[in-house]
Formats: C-alpha cells, sequence, structure tokens
C-alpha cells in the first residue's frame, strides 16, 4: 500500500490529508527534549464543524464549508475563472513574467526541498514540499485551462478538481511563509514561493477568501482607520505621547517626536505594532535621531504612522492601496525621503515592489532605517560606550530585507560598533532562514495556527537561536537582535512557547534599542532582562 | 536528400518556438520587481555577501555601478558546470551534470563540424587537422556523458520517490527520447569512430547534398536515426519546459536580477503608467472591479467592504 502522497491526492476525500505525529518534528537539542515528544494541539470539533480542516492539523482560513454540492461546483468555477485571472494582463500584469516562468519550467529536481524549513521541520511532510502545491497548480491550470488539457493530463500529469482540492490548496498557501529560500536555491530559478503568492491572490481577488488577520483586521482595517492595529490617529498620538515620557526616564533629557512637520528631511514611519507592543523601539529611534541632529518627522495622518502593507502576502490590490496612501502621504508632506523602521515586509513592500506602482511625484525616495542608523552611528554623531551591551548577541536577518533587497552589511557594521559580543547565526545573510512568522504568519493566531507556527514553521529559527548561543552558559542573559516587527512577534511567541527564558535566559529586541543602550550618557538601560536592568547605572 | 529536408524542417521548427518563446517574454508588460538576492551584476565588493545599491545613503542620488564582468564570472560556471546544483543538490549533479555536460558537448560537436564542413567548402584548411581532433575529442566525450548522464538521470527519477512521485509520462519520454539519440549516437560512432558520417552530413546539409563528399550519414541505420532523432530533438525541446536552457536567461535577468529602479521621466515609470491604464476584472468585492475601472482608479479608491 503507497504511503507517501503524491500531488493528485489532494483531491482525494478524507478527514485529515496529512497529520504530523508527536515524533515527527525536527529534535530539538537539550533543554528542549521534552518538546520533542508533544504534539499540535488538536482542533476542537465544536469550534470547526462549519469550516474546511481537511488539509492537515491547523486552519488559517476557516473557509465555510459549502452548503451544497451546487455551491460547491459554482466555487469550482469561480475558482476557475480566478485561475485564468492569473494569466492575463489586464487582470496579473504585476506578477505574470515572474509566474508564467516559473509555471512552465520546473524541472521538479526537488532542489528546492532541501532549503525549506516547514518541508524539513515537519519531517519532511509532502504538503509541505514547495513543489507539491506548486505542481497541484500546474496540473490544474494545464489539465482544465490550456487547449486540449484534459486530453494530455494523463502523459503530463493528472489531476481532479473539486471543492476539497480547492479548500485543501487555498490553505496550502498558508503553509509557506514566502521566504523564498527556495526560489534561491533553484538551479533554475523556479520560485515556488511566489506560486503559493498567487494562489493567496487567487483565492483573494476573486472569491474573496484570506485570513481575517490580514484582510479584515489588517489592510481594510488599515486603510479605513489609519492602522493594521485598530489605532486611530488620536491614539497613535497618545502612544507617542507616553513613549516621550518613557524615554526622558531613560536618557534624562527631553524627548521630541515631531509630527507632521512639512519639509522635514526624513518622514519615519514605523510598524504601529512597535507603539503598542515595543513602544521602545519607537522611543529608541527618537532618541538617535534627535541626539544625531535629524531633520525627521511623523506623520499623524491615518496610515501615515503604519509602514506596514498585508496586500504583500496576499492582494495586489490592497497592497496598492496601502502604498499609494503611503506614497500621498509623503508627497504632501515635502519630504525628502521616506525612512522605513524596523519591519521587513514593509521595507520590501515600500522600497522594492512599489517602485514599479509609484509614478511622477508619488515616487518619493525610500530608504532602509538600518541604512539611515549606519550612517548615524559610523559617522560618530552618538558617543557610544559598547562594553554597556556586554552580553551575547545575535542578528536575525528578515527575510524581506536581506533576500528581497540586498540589505546586509549595514546592521552588521552597526553591530561591530556596539555588540562586542555579537555573533552570526548559520547560515545568515541572504541564506538565512525565517522566523517562521514570514507572510503574516506571525499574526495569524485562529484555531491552534499559533501552536502550528511554533512547532513547525518557526522550528528551525528557534534551533538556530539556540545553535548560535550554545557555547553560553544557561544563567547568561542572551539578546537575539532582531530589526522587524514581525520577525520580532514570532520570536517572542517562540521564546514564550518553549519557557526560552526561563530556561535558557534568551531575550530578544530591536537594533535601535541595543544603539540607545551602547550610548554613552543615558542615564538608564533601555534593555532589561526580566527585571534586571543591562548595565549597572 | 529526405533527411537533410528533415533536419533543416526541424531546425526551422527550433528557431521559430525559440524565437516565439523569446518575443512572448519580451511582450510581456513590465512587472513589480521581485529580484532575489546576490544579485550578481552588483559591485565586486557586495556582491560577495548578496548586498545591493539600497544598502547606500540616498541611493538615488548615486550613479548606477553594475558590473558585467561580475554577471559573466557567475554566469560561466553557473551555465556550464551547474554549480548552482553542485552547491544544493549534490547528489543530483553527479548526474544531471553529464547530461547537460554531454548535451553541450554535441551542440559543441555541431557547431565545429559546421565549421569543418565550411573549411572544406574553401578548398581545405590547414586548420582542417585540428578540426578533426577536436570533433572526434567533443563528439565523443559528449556522447559518452550522455549516455552517463540519461542512465543516471534514469536510475535516480525511477529509485528516488521523492522524484518519481512527481514524474509524468512526459518526463519519462523526454528522457527517452534524448537517450535514444545518445544510444543510437553512439552506437554509429562505434562504426565510425572517426565521425567521418557526421562531417560528411554537415557538409551536405550546407550544400543541400550537392557537394561530393557529402552523403547521407554514413553507412549505418544507427547514424541514420541518430541524424533523425538529433533533428526531431532540435524542433521538439523548444517546445517543452526543456526549452529552460533559453528561459533561464529571463528567469535571471528579467526577475532575480531585475533591480533596475524607477526614475522618474524613464521608460520604466512610462510601462507603468501604461500598465496602470490596464481594466482589471477581479471579482472579490473588496476589489471594485467592473471592467471598466483602471489600476490606477482602483488603487486610488477604498476596498469594497468600506463602501
Amino acid at each position: 500500500m503507497r504511503t507517501r502522497l503524491a500531488p493528485a491526492d489532494i483531491s482525494r476525500p478524507s478527514d485529515c490529508l496529512s497529520h504530523i505525529e508527536a515524533g515527527d518534528l525536527a529534535p530539538l537539542p537539550p533543554p528542549y527534549e521534552d518538546f520533542n515528544a508533544t504534539a499540535i494541539p488538536p482542533l476542537k470539533p465544536e469550534k470547526v464543524r462549519h469550516i474546511e480542516t481537511s488539509l492537515d492539523d491547523t486552519v488559517a482560513l476557516a473557509i465555510p464549508r459549502p452548503a451544497s454540492p451546487e455551491e460547491e461546483d459554482a466555487r469550482v468555477r469561480q475558482f476557475l475563472s480566478g485561475l485564468k485571472k492569473l494569466f492575463e494582463k489586464e487582470n496579473n500584469w504585476t506578477f505574470l513574467q515572474p509566474l508564467l516562468l516559473s509555471m512552465e519550467h520546473c524541472a521538479k529536481c526537488q532542489t528546492c526541498a532541501d532549503a525549506c524549513p516547514v518541508f524539513e521541520m515537519s519531517g519532511r511532510k509532502e504538503i509541505y514540499r514547495p513543489t507539491f502545491r506548486a505542481e497541484v497548480l500546474r496540473r490544474i491550470y494545464r489539465k482544465y485551462l490550456r487547449p486540449g488539457g484534459k486530453m494530455t493530463a494523463k502523459l503530463t500529469g493528472d489531476i481532479d478538481l473539486n471543492w476539497t482540492a480547492i479548500a485543501r490548496l487555498a490553505e496550502l498557501s498558508y503553509r509557506c511563509t514566502l521566504c523564498r529560500r527556495c526560489a534561491a536555491a533553484c538551479p533554475i530559478g523556479v520560485d515556488n514561493g511566489l506560486i503559493a503568492h498567487e494562489i493567496r491572490k487567487l483565492f483573494s481577488q476573486e472569491m474573496g477568501i484570506a485570513p481575517k488577520e490580514i484582510h479584515e483586521k489588517g489592510t481594510v482595517q488599515h486603510l479605513q482607520v489609519g492602522s493594521s492595529t485598530g489605532m486611530k490617529p488620536p491614539g497613535a498620538k497618545d502612544s507617542v505621547e507616553f513613549i516621550q515620557e518613557e524615554m526622558e526616564e531613560i536618557t534624562g533629557w527631553k524627548v521630541d517626536i515631531p509630527w507632521d512637520v512639512e519639509g522635514a528631511e526624513i518622514l519615519l514611519v514605523h510598524n504601529a505594532g512597535e507603539m503598542l507592543a515595543w513602544p521602545d523601539n519607537v522611543g529608541a529611534f527618537a532618541v538617535i535621531f534627535q541626539a544625531a541632529g535629524v531633520s525627521w518627522t511623523m506623520s499623524s495622518e491615518a496610515a501615515g504612522y503604519d509602514v506596514v502593507n498585508y496586500g504583500l502576502w496576499y492582494d495586489d490590490v490592497q497592497f496598492s492601496r496601502v502604498a499609494v496612501r503611503h506614497a500621498d502621504i509623503a508627497r504632501r508632506l515635502k519630504v525628502k525621503k521616506i525612512v522605513i523602521g524596523e519591519c521587513g515586509h514593509a521595507h520590501k513592500a515600500l522600497t522594492v515592489v512599489a517602485d514599479r506602482l509609484l509614478t511622477g511625484d508619488l515616487n518619493v525616495p525610500r530608504e532602509s532605517a538600518l541604512v539611515t542608523l549606519a550612517d548615524i552611528v559610523l559617522s560618530g554623531k552618538l558617543r557610544l560606550d559598547p562594553r554597556r551591551n556586554d552580553f551575547p548577541v545575535t542578528l536575525h536577518d528578515p527575510c524581506n530585507v536581506v533576500r528581497s533587497m540586498g540589505i546586509v552589511a549595514p546592521q552588521r557594521r552597526i553591530l561591530e560598533k556596539i555588540a562586542p559580543r555579537f555573533r552570526e547565526m548559520t547560515p545568515h545573510g541572504v541564506e538565512n532562514y525565517c522566523c517562521g512568522g514570514g507572510s503574516g504568519f506571525a499574526l495569524m493566531s485562529g484555531h491552534n495556527f499559533a501552536d502550528w507556527r511554533n512547532r513547525v514553521s518557526s522550528r528551525k529559527k528557534f534551533m538556530q537561536i539556540l545553535a548560535a548561543f550554545a557555547n553560553e552558559p544557561a544563567e547568561v542573559p542572551k539578546y537575539v537582535c532582531a530589526p522587524c516587527s514581525n520577525c520580532k512577534g514570532a520570536i517572542r511567541d517562540l521564546i514564550g512557547h518553549y519557557h526560552a527564558e526561563e530556561r535558557s535566559r534568551l531575550y530578544y529586541g530591536g537594533l535601535v534599542e541595543l544603539i540607545v543602550n551602547a550610548m554613552a550618557d543615558m542615564k538608564k538601560p533601555i534593555l532589561r532582562f526580566g527585571d534586571e536592568p543591562s548595565w549597572k547605572t | 536528400m529526405g533527411l537533410y529536408v528533415l533536419t533543416y524542417v526541424c531546425a526551422l521548427v527550433f528557431v521559430l518556438a525559440v524565437g516565439l518563446r523569446i518575443r512572448r517574454q519580451i511582450a510581456l508588460p513590465v512587472h513589480v520587481r521581485w529580484e532575489l538576492y546576490p544579485v550578481r551584476h552588483e559591485t565586486t565588493e557586495r556582491v560577495a555577501y548578496g548586498g545591493s545599491y539600497l544598502e547606500a545613503l540616498n541611493w538615488w542620488e548615486r550613479p548606477d555601478e553594475r558590473s558585467l564582468w561580475n554577471e559573466l564570472k557567475y554566469m560561466a560556471p553557473e551555465i556550464l558546470l551547474m554549480r548552482g546544483l553542485w552547491k544544493e543538490n549534490r547528489r543530483l549533479w553527479w548526474v544531471s551534470f553529464p547530461f547537460h555536460f554531454g548535451l553541450y558537448l554535441m551542440v559543441a560537436t555541431f557547431g565545429l563540424l559546421t565549421l569543418h564542413a565550411l573549411l572544406a567548402l574553401a578548398d581545405g584548411h590547414p586548420l582542417g587537422h585540428l578540426l578533426n581532433g577536436l570533433i572526434g575529442l567533443a563528439g565523443w566525450s559528449g556522447l559518452i556523458l550522455g549516455n552517463i548522464g540519461c542512465l543516471g538521470l534514469f536510475y535516480r527519477r525511477l529509485a528516488d520517490p521523492e522524484l518519481r512521485d512527481y514524474a509524468s509520462f512526459a518526463d519519462y519520454f523526454n528522457l527517452g527520447f534524448i537517450f535514444l539519440f545518445f544510444l543510437c549516437a553512439f552506437a554509429a560512432g562505434l562504426g565510425d569512430p572517426s565521425l567521418a558520417g557526421a562531417r560528411a552530413y554537415t557538409l551536405g546539409l550546407l550544400t543541400a547534398g550537392s557537394a561530393l563528399e557529402a552523403s547521407v550519414p554514413g553507412p549505418s541505420a544507427a547514424g541514420a536515426a541518430a541524424v533523425v532523432l538529433a533533428s526531431l530533438l532540435t524542433a521538439y525541446i523548444p517546445l517543452t519546459h526543456m526549452s529552460h536552457m533559453v528561459m533561464k536567461y529571463f528567469f535571471y535577468h528579467s526577475v532575480k536580477w531585475d533591480d533596475a529602479p524607477n526614475r522618474r521621466g524613464g521608460k520604466i515609470e512610462a510601462a507603468v503608467q501604461k500598465n496602470l491604464g490596464l481594466r482589471p476584472t477581479w471579482q472579490a468585492r473588496h476589489v471594485g472591479a467592473d471592467g471598466r475601472k483602471s489600476w490606477r482608479e482602483i488603487a486610488a479608491s477604498e476596498p469594497g467592504e468600506m463602501k
């Protein structure tokens, strides 16, 4: 009897196409072996009675089950209509060429599989193989949209199309973090991560199916109230006022965070989640910019204080709306450039992807904060005492900043100046591993998705972090520097899930906090390890 | 003469198919940037670790710094030696490299045969002997490597469940087709170790069979089969996913390494303006597309949920 799954099995009826047993996952090292014997907590039957759950052990989308066979047929037709649109320039000029190339030229050599942390950490579960979902889409495309496809399907790879297959494919597009490590490894250049992105787009733009955390509570809320956090402009101003007070405690001097200064050199835009979850990050930027004498401002206009663009992960239309909104705010403020705070996906969204969307005076120059900060730190504008950061530090590279933008050196130049016990993870830079929270995963926690993330998609990062500090005693506090809000969210959850603060004294934070912590004229340390300040006052 | 006609027709199909594929790629609309680092035309300092021009303060004020030499330094071993596969999938490289290099050597042999035929038409040339040697070297190396590679790839596809479960009839057919060619050509070569038949056939190709020295490919059935299969393969490859040998150029230059910034008043901006005038028909409510509104209008509007 065949036990291995093949792409055609996606349309085979079953309650669960692929299940992860406790012992299947890649084993964690001491002192985390106890987690090796635990499985992903099962979905609660009473909560998933009416939604599609037949892919694996978790749910990202919660797609309602069609009420009748007729509704199933209608949804299949809707899917095919959307699939067709992916290959039309009117509907998909944004990614048509990359998509066509990746659809037509995969040699199925499986080189990409070993590059995928989700596939590897899951115990090589077939459905998470980068080519699995891509091959499903290729077969459906060839059979149902290409002329003569039904006749040639037996020769080129057959598949049946039914509602089960479609519902599973939708879910499966949210088991890839879009880290694009697979694409970097492909000898031809095929991007199976892009295919996951395009599947998400089809479901969102044609069928209105997307995780509520990134659509309703994400882009829609962002455009509606001003931030995907739900924070309105007055709320943002209140948060910043509180942050200023906190920073004055640390610096001992008056910290000013300017709003809506027309003609400022820099419009600094943070991930608004920082204001709520990591306010020190926002404050640290202000302290550094003020100390360096930078001309800068923040925007209090709706969307102007939240640089996220969740559309990057699932919907080109929502992406375009958010990007245009950001650029328009900068244009009206007449700033010289937009500087993007520590938010990886926003870096890529606004700097790289939106570059071929913004025209004329909307094309305001955009720069990574890591570059701006490196210039400040290396120019000697700050008085730094690296001995204040006398604890082990490692750097997490956000995929969107390194692999998608090639910004690799500035953050390291800073760390060389301020963190004497810095060490790299293996691998790092453009070969880094995703935090496991990429492409929206860090925000998604419905049902047991957070458990799946912590145990599967973030597992490789956790093992990398542990390996980076392997030679340090357990009682020594250790700092994971993650200059990206989503990555920080994923790492925060990892540390909590595995009790890593208690067991390994693991802490995490951004890069600006480390810089401020090393500033010689601070009254108090900005970093604390539990109740303990990182340096004695 | 029939074989010559077949070869001419197949060569024409090859040119047309490759030409159409290239034309189709060039005609596609400018897409959003989706590069992947390292981008190999970056400066020597940056390319070493995968850095980009975006690492520079006020990068838009600096001149473009692109290094064709760095790109070539990467591409030559990538194309010839399959360096990427060596790094990422060593087990497959041991069979894939001989297969691909065998094919390259077949193409090189044909190039040398053509050169030899041209020199023969020019009443001989002192380089003729050297070319004979090179033809033998490239031809035999290619045949040996190609046969080994085909057998190895067959073995891997059949023995490795990771490859087997994703292989279709077409994949085996393609491999079998190429293997049959290598096998027939090898068999023909055993009866004609100096590859005189191949030289004569190439001369015939250039003269439509009218040159005295021209001939059908030697006396053997294997030789005739090799010519038929080589011709058909030439026509067939660009019609399949095996055209990645050509399309790889677009994978790299139009996607992975396409980091060209959109400058105001430039060509990219003009292409983007054109794209923004396209009228999508996506059906989800939040999109708000009706086939009349353009991307520009939709990007400036609010999602359907808010209306």
